[in-house]
């Protein structure tokens, strides 16, 4: 298998990512940098929708309580990586950032000089998870770094 | 942080409307408005002299402080921000309802009535400047988003309706309030408690978590996305689980609120049978308000109506959480914690309804207007001016038509006009304008019938004023809601939450529209 020493992941817990983490962990050596990325998407800021029966303390509770969730949620994706990153002697760090999934991704790997950027395909049809799609093809034209993407578990 | 954005928008929507203003009230605008009045007077010639007028200056004024003045963060600093985005879409409503509707139902008119149904298409689909207003932000929320100096202010389209429904306890009678009341309460629990259990006894079936089954049922039940937005936390819902049933609950909202008009007018359902129906079988209480609005733009029975169904259901809100708090707990092994009863209530009592009820209250005192004016009209022929009771010549037009009319009641009552040349009592006024309805006696006759009709029923200054600013604020509210719409958010419906929500919503909106037609009556 190739390997890398300065990683780009791109990944948010959904089957495809964690077969995105699982090659990035395998192609990083001892030593190697492994910079996660997660992004969480600007839908989530229209989620209240057109509530307006709702007193603000009730929205209120109701948005601490979806950051929250989101937030153990990445905190879990993040661990599991960490986890393993650390069990390999790989440098790892992560950041996570609101917005939309493919500017996010190029600003960050502009940011670094990374060698690759890896990620999972995208999510077949009927699966479970959010849907919020990262077209592949315009940001492999735009990214001046190699792009390695894992195919689903499934396919 | 400084939340005021320094900058020329809110002083271009002022001159905006000062120029809106300036063109109507010299006449420039007469041709145009003549083309989107299609022969008829045009309805909105005195708002368009006054309303953009007045907001165009508070508009002019702020807006050359924003952006020439010097901000400090604080209160004021938070409140001076939300300016722009309300006045963003009070000009969206201005536009919609001033010349787009208007500029629609030209074009629909001039493509002739649709087969049999003997209406025009702008009617049968409702489109009218409430529904346009909403697709509008929702138009603008997704392809230009909305701009960020707008922002703050597109969320003061909650305040803008909860103060609609306030002002709406202005205009109900007690009776009104009492038979709508107890038809709400019926229908809505009877729905409200049935959808619940269908979509928790579906959930269980198609073995969908129970965090999944508790918000879907909150959603599909009660009131759409905000007993979402109540009950998610209560049942501990999942990120994904709640952008299912966000997503599911507003494709749904949004259809109904384009559907439901549709078939209230192909059915010929009366405003009341309407109200009740959009009240119950419309998932999301926002898109309730805009079709009913949809259903009668010029009039407000209908929202009346619907918005006693809302206050309802938004009364059952907490009771339901906290069925689905206690009801989580009970399923679920690894929540300890006991559910707090008095909380829930309290945290999610809708602390607006107390104004609707306060208002009401006011109004039965006669502090707006006598008694007889609660409903919007009055009938009084005692003052009735020379110059509003019948000519010699429309006596003789209308004496030349009586030989087309009937039945005796109308023949009786028309004789009476004919004598008196004014209504003389409610019953000969009602059973005129069922002569009127029946278009009988041809176009002038019944223009003439009209007259004497507006000759004796009146509308109250004070209740003419509440309708008016009611009218604004549902217009204004629906507009900025729309604009917190995404399609990203709509995007998210999938899975089994939208096959279980498919189901429950399809059974509730064909069972209420059943029972609506069976046993509501035509009249409150």
């Amino acid at each position: 298998m190739m390997s890398a020493n300065n990683v780009l992941l791109a990944s948010h817990g959904t089957e495809g990512a964690v077969a995105a983490e699982n090659v990035a962990l395998q192609m990083c050596g001892k030593g190697a940098r492994l910079h996660q990325l997660i992004v969480v998407p600007t839908l989530w800021q229209g989620m209240t929708g057109d509530d307006w029966l709702n007193n603000g303390s009730t929205r209120d509770t109701f948005r601490r309580y979806l950051e929250s969730e989101i937030g153990r949620e990445i905190d879990e994706y993040c661990q599991r990586v960490s986890d393993e990153a650390e069990q390999n002697e790989i440098e790892y760090s992560r950041v996570i950032i609101v917005g939309e999934p493919e500017a996010c991704l190029l600003e960050v790997s502009q940011n670094d000089d990374f060698d690759l950027v890896i990620m999972g395909s995208p999510r077949p049809r009927g699966k479970k998870g959010l849907r919020s799609r990262m077209p592949t093809e315009p940001l492999a034209r735009s990214l001046r770094i190699p792009l390695l993407i894992v195919p689903y578990p499934d396919e | 942080m400084v939340y005021t954005k320094k900058g020329p928008a809110l002083f271009i929507i002022g001159v905006i409307m000062l120029a809106i203003w300036y063109l109507a009230d010299s006449g420039m605008l007469a041709g145009y408005i003549e083309h989107l009045a299609a022969g008829k007077k045009y309805k909105y010639s005195h708002e368009l002299t006054t309303i953009p007028l007045y907001f165009g200056i508070v508009a002019l004024v702020i807006g050359a402080w924003q952006w020439f003045g010097t901000h400090r963060e604080g209160h004021w600093d938070y409140y001076s921000s939300t300016i722009a985005g309300g006045m963003f879409i009070l000009l969206i409503a201005m536009l919609v309802r001033w010349f787009i509707a208007p500029e629609i139902a030209v074009i629909s008119m001039s493509m002739g009535k649709v087969g049999d149904t003997g209406k025009y298409i702008h009617k049968l689909l409702g489109l009218n400047y409430v529904v346009l207003g909403i697709v509008t932000g929702i138009i603008i929320v997704n392809v230009f988003k909305v701009p960020e100096w707008a922002q703050n202010g597109v969320r003061l389209s909650r305040l803008g309706l909860k103060t609609g429904v306030i002002l709406l306890g202005t205009l109900y009678s007690a009776a009104e309030l009492t038979n709508l009341g107890g038809l709400s309460i019926i229908m809505i629990g009877f729905f409200v408690l049935g959808s619940v259990g269908m979509t928790l006894w579906l959930g269980s079936r198609m073995k969908v978590p129970n965090s999944m089954g508790g918000v879907l049922s909150a959603g599909m039940g009660v009131c759409g996305v905000s007993a979402t937005v109540a009950a998610a936390p209560v049942v501990q819902a999942k990120s994904v689980e709640i952008a299912y049933t966000i997503g599911t609950i507003l494709i749904w909202g949004v259809g109904c609120m384009f559907i439901f008009p549709i078939i209230g007018n192909l059915f010929g359902m009366s405003y009341v049978q309407f109200g009740a129906w959009a009240g119950t079988g419309i998932l999301n209480s926002a898109q309730v308000a805009g079709a009913a609005l949809a259903y009668q733009p010029d009039g407000i029975e209908t929202l009346k109506v619907a918005e006693i169904f809302n206050i309802t259901r938004v009364l059952v809100l907490p009771i339901i959480v906290l069925w689905l708090a206690v009801w989580y707990v009970k399923r679920e092994e690894s929540v300890t914690e006991s559910v707090n009863v008095g909380q829930v209530i309290f945290a999610k009592f809708p602390v607006f309804v107390l104004g609707f009820i306060l208002m009401f209250a006011l109004s039965t005192t006669g502090i707006f207007a006598p008694a007889q004016h609660y409903k919007g009209k009055y009938f009084d022929n005692t003052n009735v001016p020379a110059s509003k009771m019948l000519t010699d010549e429309e006596v003789s037009i209308l004496r030349a038509n009586a030989g087309k009319v009937q039945r005796a009641d109308r023949k009786a009552a028309l004789e009476r006009l004919l004598e008196g040349r004014k209504i003389a009592s409610r019953e000969d006024d009602a059973t005129l304008r069922g002569l009127i309805n029946a278009k009988v006696m041809g176009k002038e006759s019944g223009k003439i019938l009209k007259k004497a009709h507006k000759a004796v029923r009146h509308t109250a200054k004070k209740i003419k004023a509440f309708r008016q600013w009611i009218t604004w604020l549902f217009a204004f509210g629906l507009v900025g809601l729309g604009m917190q719409i995404t399609v990203s958010s709509m995007k998210q419906a999938g899975g089994q939450p939208a096959i279980i929500g498919g189901i429950v919503g399809l059974t509730k909106a064909v069972l209420s529209l059943i029972v609506v037609i069976m046993l509501v009556s035509e009249t409150v």
